[in-house]
């Protein structure tokens, strides 16, 4: 009951904050957005016992790539010019019509692709047996430093070069 | 009500509105919301299959390393959102276009 009530308060968070993603006309108001999806999928990997995903999802994403996305915006934000160099009138930031004329295509191209794969499997789909939720954390420490080693201490070294690197990229030049 | 196709379905509406946000916006942090959108539902994606389809827990470590590079990403694509800024005084999509003409 208490899981089912959490389920859907979750997926409703996640639908509800994409869909608010999509159609709002505000960056600031479409990063809070996501910041509620980001909660939401949290909650979604807490229903399915994956505990330590749900709390690196939480730190990483909300204490992390959302605020820096909203960093970015207050430093990028305000001026927005209407015509590029040679004049012609710009597509608006957040989208016009036309744009989303594009969008509600490409979208429908894939979404039918998409269910076409998904059908069959959906179809036919019998779930067996589920074994009891328990705690993953010690697997999953075990597991980083035996079978995937190698692709843990490259995380490692990648992260170092994205902190480098976007020191590097975004310091001010002098002259 | 907690299934495989639940999950499923949930992770198609993020991807979908992920690529709806890529098409539809031409703000370059708009953009990169809407990627951040789709890493999230590849992400949910393994979870699932962990849980639903499979006895082991590789998938939660695939999410882990999703979740890994989509920070690093983030931050190098900001980086360059912001420089990019500083020399062009805009982050229109449509303003980055030196290769183009």
């Amino acid at each position: 009951m208490f899981n089912d009530t959490f389920f859907l308060l979750s997926a409703g968070l996640t639908l509800a904050g994409a869909l608010g993603v999509v159609f709002t006309k505000n960056l600031m108001h479409a990063c809070v957005m996501l910041l509620g999806t980001l909660f939401g999928v949290a909650g979604l990997y807490a229903c399915i016992g994956a505990d330590f995903l749900a709390a690196s999802q939480l730190v990483i994403y909300a204490g992390g790539v959302v605020i820096l996305m909203l960093f970015a915006v207050m430093l990028t934000g305000g001026s927005s010019d209407q015509a590029n160099k040679f004049g012609i009138e710009k597509i608006a930031g957040m989208g016009n019509t036309k744009t989303y004329i594009f969008a509600g295509v490409s979208v429908a191209v894939i979404s039918l692709t998409l269910l076409k794969i998904m059908a069959g499997y959906m179809k036919t789909f019998e779930q067996g047996e589920l074994p009891p939720l328990t705690s993953t954390v010690e697997e999953i420490g075990t597991l980083l430093v035996t079978d995937h080693v190698l692709a843990f201490e490259i995380s490692s070294i990648l992260l170092l070069g994205a902190l480098v690197g976007a020191a590097a990229i975004a310091r001010p030049r002098k002259g | 009500m907690i299934s495989l196709p639940s999950y499923l379905f949930l992770s198609f509406a993020l991807f979908i509105a992920g690529i709806a946000v890529m098409v539809a916006r031409k703000n370059i942090i708009a953009i990169m919301l809407g990627i951040e959108l789709i890493l999230n539902s590849a992400a949910l994606n393994f979870a699932a299959y962990t849980r639903f389809a499979n006895d082991n827990i590789d998938g939660h470590l695939m999410s882990l390393f999703i979740i890994v590079i989509a920070a690093a990403e983030a931050a190098v694509g900001l980086a360059i959102v912001i420089r990019f800024f500083q020399i062009k005084e805009t982050i229109h999509i449509d303003d980055a276009a030196q290769l183009q003409n």
